[in-house]
Formats: C-alpha cells, sequence, structure tokens
C-alpha cells in the first residue's frame, strides 16, 4: 500500500522499498476506500432528495439503479484487470457485441432468458480468453491487446447490426428492469451478487494471488503464485462481467445498437479510480468501484436538479473526479501511518 | 495484499536483471523501430494488390501529411508514457488551441506572431495543472488527465457557446498547405519535427532523465536527476504538442470544431505502444513511435480503399492491429537483437 | 485510528457538501409563479454548428414575446449515451415538465422513458432524429427523400456514367443507413455509375476532408462525390489535391454554399446541389408544441415531415442582410464560419429568427411569435425510424424534388 504506487509512475521496485506491512485490522480492510466513496454517495444522495422529492420514491430509486447497473458491472470487471495492473479496452467492444446479439437473436420467456445470460456470459469470456492468452501467456502489453480486440468486436458488432435497431426480448426488458414486491429492483440483486460472489472470491487462492501479481509481479511469482494463470483468469471474469454489464444495458435500452459499449469506456475507469483502487495495480476492491459507477451516475441527476448551466457540467465531474481520488489518497495514507 | 512486499531477493533480482538486459535493450529497440518501419512499406507495396494507384508517391505524400497530426500528437503521449503516466487530455487540448487559435487570431491578422505563442502557452498551462495534480496531489495520471479533458471540453463549449467562430489564421494554413522545394511544407516539418523530437528523447540529458525516472524514480532521485521537474516536464510538453497539432488540424481544415481532437486519443497511445514503448515506462524511442504512427495512418489508407462494409473492415483492421503487436513482440527482438551482434 | 479516520471523512464530507452547496441557489432562484410552462430542451450532443445552432433558435424563440413571459427553458446536454439522456429524460419527468424538445440519440432506446412521460401528461417533441414511440411528435426531414433526391441530382450531372465517392455519416446511425439506402437505390438503376469508395464523415468537415484525401490517393480519378453533412471537407480534399473539381452534392454548410456559386469553383468543374438536414426543424417542432400547449391547435401525436431544402448551385443566392429575404439562402463569409448550417432560417416558419439567434440565442428586436401555417405535412412510415411495427410505402424512394435526365 505504498502511496508513491498511486502515481502509476513507479516501477515494482519502488514500491518494495516504500510499502510497509497493511494494516490488519479488518474493520479497517473494509470500509478504506469503499467507505469514503460510500459516504460521498449517500451524501449526494441526501442532496439530490433535497433539490428533488420525488428522488425517494420506489420508482426513481428503481430507475436510477437500473441506470447504474451497467456500468457498475462494467467496472467491476474493469476493476479485477486493474487490480492485476492492467487496462482492458475491450470492456467497449464486449457489450456492445452482447447488446447487438441480444438484440438480434432474441429469446423470449425465462428460459430465453437463461439462454441469452449464458450467450452473454460466453461472449464476455472468450474474448477475455482471448485477451488473457494475449496478455499473460504472449506477453503482449494489456492496453495494446484490449485495444485490437476491442476494435475487432466493435467490427463484428457491426457486422451483426450495422445500424441501431431489433428488439431485445420482453421478458428480459421488462423482468430485469422491474422491481421485486414493487420495492426491490432487480437490476441492483444482480449487482449485489456480483459484488456477493467477490467477497467470496477475494479471500480465495485466486483472489490473494491477484493482488499479488498487481501489487509486485516479480516477488509474487517468487513466492509460488501462477502469475500466467491467475492473469488469464482475470481476463476471462472480467470479459464475463463486460457481457453481463452488455446484458443489463441491453434489458434497459431494449433496443441494439452497435456503438453502445463506447461510452462505458472512458467512465468504467472514472469509476473505479473513483472507488479508490489504485491504477497502478494491487490496491482496492470490486465494491469500491461499483459505488464509484453509483456515484457518477448519481452526479448526473444532482447536477441536472442544481441547475447547473448544462455547458458547465463537465466542469463539476471533472473536479469532483479530482476530488473524491485526492480524498481517497488522502485517507488511505492516514490509514497506512497508523 | 500486499503479502511479497518488503522480499530483498525479489528486489535485488529486478534491478540486476533490469541491468544486465540494458545494453541487449537498446539494439531490441533499434531492430523493433527498423521492423515497424519494414512493416510500412510492405503494406504500402502490397496495396498496390488492392488498386492501381496505391504505393505510388502521391499516396505516400498523403499518407504523411494525415499522418503528421499524429506524429506531432505521440511525441507528447510518448514522453509521458515513458515516465510511466499516460495523456488522455491530449484530444481537449489540441481543441482548446484550435478553438483559440481561430477566436483570437483568425485569418490574415498581424498578431498571429505573437497571439499564436500565447495560445500554445495556454495549453501548456494545461498540461502544467495536470502535472500538478499528478505530482503533488498524487492524483493517478490516468484520471487527473481524464478530468483536466473533461474539464477544458466544457469550459470550451460554454466560452463558444457550442458555435466555434473564426477561421484559420494564415500561419497554420501555410504550415499545412504551403509548397516548398517541391514538396507538401507538411512533409518538410515533419521531417524536422522527427529530428528534433528524436534529438531530445535520445540524445538530450533531459531525454536521459526521463528514461531513468521512468524505469527508477528512487534510482534517478538518488542520481541526482531533477525528479520533480522531469516529471512536470513530459505533461507540459505533451499538452504543448497537442496545441500544436490542434494548430495544425485547424491549418488543414480551415477551421476549427469542438470535437476536432476526439478521434486522436486512442491511435496516440497505440502508435507510441506499437513503437515498442512500454505503457509502464522507462523503455521506447520516438523512432519507434513515428513508425508505429505513420503504420496505422498507412493501415486507415489502405483499408479505406477498399470495398468492403465498414464492420468488416474494422475487424481487419483490429486483427492487422493485433498481428503488428505480435511480430513486434518485445521477445522475439531481444532474440533478434543478441543475433544481429 | 478510527476518530481520526472519522474527523477527517466528516472534514472530507462537509468540504464537498459546501462545493455542491454553493450550486444550490441557482435552482432555488428560479420563479416559481406556476404560470410559466416548465419546457426542457434537450440536446444528446453539443459542439458542432448544427447541434449548437439547432439549440439557439429555440433558446431565441423562448426569448421572444409573448413566449418569454409564457416559458422556463432549461437546456440539457447529456453525451453521445442513450442511457444518460434515458437519465435526463426520468429526471425531467420528476421535475414536472409540461414539454420536452429533443434531438433523440436512439430511435428505440428512449421508448420505455418516453411512454411513462406521456402518460404523465409530457409532450415529447423530437426534431430531425426522430423515435418510434407513437406517443411522441417526430418533426423531420427524414421522410423527404434526401439521399434518393441528392443521388438522382448527382446522376444526372455526371450523365449517367463515372466513379463516384460516398462520402457516409457514422457507422450504426439509422439516419446514415436512410439516406444511404435511398441513394443506392437510385445508383442501382445506372449501371455506368461505380461506386469506388465508400467512408465515414461522421457528419463533420475535418473527418470528412481526411477520409476523402484518403479516397483519392486510391482513385485520382473519381469524377463524382455524394455526401452528407461534411460535405465542404470533400472540396478541400478535392482542392488539395490540386487538380480538378467534380460534381458534388451535398448538405447546408455555408462554405459548400458559397463554392457552389463560385465562379473560380464552377470554372473548375464544380455543380451539385445542397440539400439535407436544416436545424430550422427544432425552431419548428418548438413553435408547434407551443401552439399546442397554448390551445391554439389540435393534433394528435404523428410523425410530421419538415420539407427538403433543394438549393442547386444555380439557385445559390448570396444574403444582403441577417436574414433569407428576397429568396437569398446563403451569407457571406465574413458573417459565419464555412460549417454554419444555413437552413436554420425559414422566412415561412420561422419570421421571428435572423442569424444573431441562430449564432447566439438571442432573439431579435421588437419581432413577436408568428402563427405557424395551419396545415402539418404527414411523414410518411420510415420502419424503425419514425414507427416500429409499420410498412413503408412502395413508393418509398420516389423522387420529389428532380427528375431524371439520362436513362
Amino acid at each position: 500500500m505504498s502511496d508513491i504506487a498511486t502515481t502509476g509512475a513507479s516501477p515494482p521496485a519502488a514500491s518494495v522499498t516504500r510499502s510497509g506491512p497493511a494494516p490488519r485490522h479488518r474493520l479497517w480492510r473494509l470500509t478504506h476506500g469503499a467507505g469514503l466513496i460510500f459516504g460521498l454517495y449517500v451524501l449526494l444522495y441526501a442532496l439530490y432528495a433535497y433539490q428533488q422529492p420525488r428522488a425517494l420514491d420506489a420508482y426513481a430509486i428503481a430507475a436510477l439503479v437500473n441506470n447504474t447497473a451497467p456500468l457498475a458491472l462494467a467496472a467491476a470487471g474493469q476493476t479485477l484487470v486493474v487490480l492485476s495492473r492492467g487496462f482492458d479496452l475491450s470492456i467497449a467492444g464486449v457489450i456492445s457485441l452482447t447488446n447487438v446479439v441480444l438484440a438480434v437473436y432474441p429469446l423470449d420467456g425465462p428460459g430465453g432468458a437463461l439462454v441469452s445470460l449464458l450467450v452473454c456470459l460466453a461472449i464476455g469470456g472468450v474474448v477475455g480468453a482471448v485477451n488473457g492468452w494475449l496478455v499473460a501467456y504472449l506477453r503482449l502489453q494489456s492496453i495494446a491487446a484490449t485495444l485490437a480486440t476491442m476494435i475487432i468486436c466493435q467490427g463484428i458488432a457491426l457486422v451483426i447490426l450495422n445500424a441501431p435497431g431489433g428488439a431485445v426480448s420482453d421478458w428480459i426488458a421488462d423482468e430485469l428492469t422491474a422491481r421485486l414486491g414493487s420495492v426491490v429492483p432487480v437490476s441492483g440483486l444482480v449487482v449485489a451478487t456480483v459484488v456477493g460472489l467477490w467477497l467470496l472470491v477475494r479471500r480465495s487462492d485466486y483472489g490473494v494471488a491477484l493482488y499479488a501479481i498487481g501489487a509486485d509481479e516479480p516477488a509474487a511469482a517468487l513466492s509460488g503464485v501462477n502469475v500466467r494463470r491467475t492473469r488469464f483468469i482475470t481476463f476471462v471474469g472480467a470479459g464475463m462481467l463486460y457481457g453481463l454489464a452488455g446484458l443489463m444495458l441491453s434489458a434497459q435500452t431494449a433496443t441494439g445498437n452497435p456503438n453502445s459499449g463506447t461510452p462505458l469506456l472512458l467512465l468504467s475507469f472514472a469509476a473505479v479510480a473513483l472507488g479508490g483502487t489504485s491504477l497502478s495495480g494491487g490496491r482496492g476492491g470490486l465494491f469500491a468501484s461499483v459505488m464509484g459507477a453509483a456515484t457518477l451516475t448519481l452526479l448526473q441527476k444532482v447536477l441536472f436538479s442544481s441547475g447547473v448551466s448544462s455547458f458547465y457540467t463537465g466542469l463539476f465531474q471533472g473536479v469532483v473526479l479530482i476530488v473524491a481520488v485526492v480524498f481517497s489518497g488522502l485517507l488511505s495514507r492516514i490509514g497506512e501511518r497508523k | 495484499m500486499t503479502v511479497m512486499n518488503e522480499n530483498p531477493i525479489a528486489q535485488a533480482g529486478f534491478q540486476q536483471s533490469a541491468d544486465t538486459r540494458r545494453s541487449a535493450r537498446v539494439s531490441a529497440e533499434t531492430v523493433s523501430t527498423l521492423a515497424v518501419a519494414a512493416l510500412c512499406v510492405v503494406l504500402l507495396v502490397g496495396a498496390r494488390f488492392i488498386s492501381p494507384s496505391l504505393g505510388s508517391w502521391s499516396q505516400v505524400e498523403t499518407v504523411l501529411v494525415l499522418g503528421s497530426f499524429l506524429v506531432v500528437l505521440s511525441f507528447g503521449q510518448g514522453l509521458v508514457i515513458l515516465t510511466g503516466g499516460l495523456d488522455l487530455s491530449l484530444p481537449a487540448v489540441a481543441t482548446l488551441s484550435g478553438i483559440l487559435a481561430t477566436n483570437w487570431v483568425g485569418a490574415s491578422d498581424p498578431g498571429a506572431w505573437c497571439l499564436l505563442p500565447v495560445v500554445l502557452l495556454a495549453c501548456g498551462c494545461v498540461g502544467f495543472l495536470s502535472a500538478a495534480g499528478i505530482v503533488w496531489l498524487k492524483v493517478p495520471p490516468f484520471i487527473m488527465t481524464l478530468a483536466m479533458s473533461i474539464i477544458v471540453s466544457s469550459l470550451l463549449l460554454g466560452y463558444t457557446k457550442g458555435t466555434p467562430r473564426g477561421a484559420a489564421p494564415d500561419a497554420a494554413v501555410a504550415l499545412m498547405k504551403g509548397h516548398l522545394l517541391g514538396l507538401p511544407a507538411p512533409v518538410l516539418f515533419l521531417v524536422g519535427f522527427v529530428l528534433l523530437g528524436w534529438l531530445f528523447q535520445s540524445r538530450s540529458v533531459y531525454g536521459r532523465y526521463l528514461y531513468a525516472i521512468g524505469t527508477n524514480v528512487e534510482a534517478a532521485r538518488i542520481a541526482g536527476a531533477p525528479v520533480t521537474a522531469m516529471r512536470i516536464l513530459p505533461y507540459v510538453i505533451s499538452a504543448l504538442s497537442a496545441g500544436f497539432a490542434g494548430l495544425m488540424l485547424v491549418g488543414y481544415s480551415s477551421g476549427a470544431t469542438l470535437r476536432m481532437g476526439d478521434s486522436y486519443l486512442l491511435p496516440s497511445i497505440a502508435a507510441v505502444v506499437i513503437g515498442g514503448s512500454s505503457i509502464l515506462g522507462g523503455r521506447g524511442t520516438f523512432l519507434g513511435t513515428v513508425g508505429g504512427a505513420i503504420l496505422l495512418t498507412t493501415l486507415g489508407t489502405i483499408i479505406s480503399a477498399i470495398g468492403l462494409e465498414f464492420g468488416l473492415r474494422t475487424i481487419i483492421e483490429g486483427a492487422i492491429v493485433l498481428v503488428a503487436l505480435l511480430l513486434l513482440r518485445e521477445e522475439l527482438f531481444q532474440k533478434l537483437g543478441s543475433l544481429w551482434r | 485510528m478510527i476518530s481520526t479516520l472519522l474527523k477527517t471523512a466528516t472534514a472530507a464530507l462537509l468540504l464537498g457538501a459546501a462545493c455542491l452547496g454553493a450550486i444550490q441557489p441557482a435552482e432555488a432562484g428560479a420563479p416559481k409563479d406556476g404560470k410559466k410552462y416548465k419546457i426542457y430542451l434537450s440536446l444528446s450532443y453539443s459542439g458542432n454548428a448544427w447541434q449548437s445552432e439547432a439549440a439557439n433558435i429555440v433558446k431565441a424563440l423562448a426569448a421572444t414575446p409573448p413566449y418569454n413571459d409564457l416559458v422556463e427553458l432549461k437546456e440539457v446536454i447529456s453525451g453521445a449515451d442513450p442511457q444518460a439522456q434515458i437519465s435526463a429524460y426520468e429526471s425531467m419527468i420528476d421535475a414536472g415538465a409540461d414539454g420536452i424538445v429533443s434531438f433523440p440519440i436512439s430511435a428505440t432506446a428512449l421508448n420505455r422513458t418516453i411512454k411513462r412521460g406521456c402518460e404523465q401528461g409530457v409532450l415529447f417533441f423530437m426534431y430531425d432524429a426522430t423515435v418510434t414511440e407513437s406517443c411522441a411528435y417526430n418533426v423531420s426531414y427524414l421522410s423527404s427523400g434526401f439521399g434518393e433526391n441528392s443521388a438522382q441530382a448527382l446522376v444526372n450531372a455526371l450523365g449517367g456514367k463515372g466513379k463516384i465517392f460516398l462520402s457516409r455519416g457514422v457507422p450504426g446511425n439509422s439516419v446514415d443507413q436512410r439516406h444511404t439506402d435511398g441513394a443506392k437505390h437510385i445508383f442501382a438503376k445506372y449501371p455506368g455509375i461505380e461506386v469506388v469508395a465508400e467512408y465515414y464523415s461522421f457528419w463533420d468537415d475535418r473527418t470528412t476532408q481526411q477520409e476523402t484525401a484518403k479516397a483519392l490517393a486510391a482513385h485520382p480519378d473519381v469524377q463524382g462525390i455524394w455526401a452528407q453533412a461534411g460535405e465542404y471537407g470533400a472540396i478541400q480534399a478535392l482542392l488539395d489535391k490540386g487538380g480538378n473539381l467534380v460534381p458534388v452534392t451535398g448538405e447546408n454548410s455555408n462554405g459548400f454554399r458559397l463554392a457552389l456559386a463560385d465562379p473560380a469553383m464552377q470554372a473548375k468543374g464544380l455543380t451539385g446541389v445542397s440539400a439535407g438536414s436544416p436545424p430550422a426543424q427544432s425552431g419548428y417542432a418548438f413553435k408547434l408544441m407551443m401552439e399546442i400547449l397554448t390551445g391554439k391547435r389540435e393534433l394528435k401525436p404523428t410523425n410530421i415531415e419538415y420539407p427538403l431544402p433543394w438549393v442547386p448551385a444555380d439557385k445559390v443566392k448570396l444574403c444582403s442582410g441577417d436574414t433569407f429575404e428576397n429568396g437569398c439562402n446563403v451569407f457571406p463569409k465574413e458573417r459565419v464560419p464555412s460549417s454554419f448550417v444555413t437552413e436554420v432560417l425559414n422566412p415561412v416558419l420561422l419570421p421571428e429568427l435572423n442569424i444573431e439567434s441562430a449564432l447566439n440565442g438571442t432573439p431579435v428586436k421588437g419581432a413577436t411569435i408568428q402563427p405557424l401555417p395551419a396545415e402539418v405535412i404527414k411523414a410518411a412510415n420510415e420502419p424503425g425510424i419514425n414507427c416500429s411495427r409499420c410498412e413503408a410505402a412502395k413508393d418509398q424512394y420516389k423522387l420529389t424534388k428532380i427528375a431524371p435526365t439520362v436513362n
């Protein structure tokens, strides 16, 4: 947990000399990063509810969660790759590809939805496996290899559907955006399931190995971590999460668009960083990124209801991004000193 | 999560291996640069099979003129990547300079020669702000430059109220449209720029500092490099080159738009990486980057001449980038490099 | 440790609250007399001349008497992302909008949100781009046959044979697809017409110029260019090449119209037609909406056609004033940038406006809102563009502006 690692400019050796052992308090572990972003989210929501009383309706909350889910899942996948000290640009390609597949080949009914889910996971998994093979085994740089796979996936998406259109099956479009017992949004449950799975995975051998190769690959290799396999699994897992994000995006827009994944590319990195995950690997967590994504989505709502001139909303978004990241860095340094 | 830290063996092992590979690396880089150049030539000649007009000198001129924007942009991007950073604000800064140049200077304004440097200065300030956030506030470069990019774009949108006005300064038009010694001016400019860029990155003391910082900040500090200044410098240079590219774009298309830089972000990173630089910093040459930029532009020119639907063309483009990456793999050149000697 | 942490966190949150609180008064200070109509102008993106002109004239109209006392207009730019526009619509509906004038980023993705808005009594007016949801009004020239008419004009200019480029719009966009389908329908009738390159201009001058330059490298012997918006870039690329010009059909940029009328360019071989997407659609949509809201017009949700602007080279006429008067249709280059889209004015539908309104969003001094002609033109069905479960007319690609002069 070295502070210099946050600059992204330091090679492994520097972080080794600077790092102390991580603080051992469980509570601290859980709250740090995620705690800050969670607090920011609650604060923003309070502000939003103050300006817009209808913000506390079950409908408004569900609409917001539906809007958040695709970015949250995409950011979750990106977090895995970032933790392993990589970048994954194929996120845009996989989401576009799953979206057009769902719109061009809709499968109706709950059974069809299940098959669609498996198809999405498979598409993401295959692209992730290609990325993993290129990066882990052929040792290409992740940013370059995934750039190529992103371009290829977008090409395939355009071949399948060359203009927006098609219709996602009604079951997916209706049920995945619905509310259980007219309160709990289904999309929220999907995201919660992913976070729950992550809490199990991060304690597994794979989870430990993931953080280890992100923090210091040579050291991890020396202590017996199978670096290649860990990295490969990471890309496959990330790809499957993008597939899931594509499914949730399709449920929300109910239609196909060969460019639908592109807007999520840079946003996913912003969400990861907002959650306090270090872009140079080894530090952070998936839940924090989900909250980061939620904050970015909520910020649009708050800026809308605050009446900021629409020309300048970008100004506020940029400043909030910097301020949040500075504070999360500050807090984690305070945590280290104790 | 930091189980393996404080492992002296790993540390020593890492540094040692870095040292022994150093000389091998230099020649590996030379080979990889030559390979990129060779690939460009192969593509150009091979293009004749697609259309007989391709592969001609006139196509080479087109590629060089269109590629000159990318070369200038990726010079800055390359320096930032060399120190282990990343600059996502290039498109916004290029747009900033384009908008300011058309708004403040306009066509045939006699004040151009003093106002154009002011425009570049404004760009440099953006770069400095990014660097300040990265060095002093410890914001990751990815996020800092992304945020700066959003902020600058938003300010430009507000400043122009959505409608950029004015015309390109004559100086910029002359640079992009003029002819000298029977060659298009941008081609001559490109040669000069590449020479200067190469001298800076590979032959000057500043360049050596940047390599040192990209390899190991602490070691560079101990060795006496002005670390803070040298971590700020690449972002300022990057913003200046983006600003210059913005002026070139304005000169080329005789006007500015608010999204004029957008399509250059990923190519600027791709050119650097294809040219053999490491995204983690410390390795890569400007000549390699130039090769990468020209390769990408050549590819774009040829792809657009193929009469296939856009989706298939996109797939082919991605596949060629991938093949180029695989052919230009570092390990391959280390082996070749050692054979060479 | 926990207490320090909490202190810092509190400080951080307070500071954040202060930052965000600072922007709060903007809303609190807005007039709440309950008499004004709450209208939202929702753009997907801004930053090109077309989009900002379309937005500016709506702002200008909203500030022109008597609308200045009737309307509270708020502009929202959500970016080129359907999800962001869905979120923006949701916010507008929740904020109690009376009407939303919008350039929709997707023909289908917004449907569910629009339907919910309609159920709450919000009027949706889409301009230029359309949606397939039947409770929204679409005001668009899309059904007016830009692609096929301009293609026929190019065929006529080439005498039925020659090598041509297609400079298309944005890949994966239904508007681009509709125009191109119409054009290809015409070109397919003439075996002498050979499409040697087809590239995407992203409706942007600079991109068009670069893509045309690439295509010229492979096909220097091109004889005509069919272009969507960005057409002026195609002419610049031809000029860069230094050779002759060729017939070019394109949209409505001021630069293109000036070039068509320029004797020097004509001498080099330039001819063509300026047609295509008029930003004036937004003003027309806004005025229609206001007439419905104020009870001056009865109109059920429908698809309304905006007539296709059609200016062949010999009909280009320079304006000396600030408006289209005496049949003029282009402005001197000192007045507006070359990318300025001239068809933002319309003497019949939008007599209240001048070029300053289009450039700055300011109302014209002394102007008042004039009533629209009572009749609206119903648009033909365009499946997937303005209706979802519908069939296109058999004569979907019929020519309306020009007759074939070659066989």
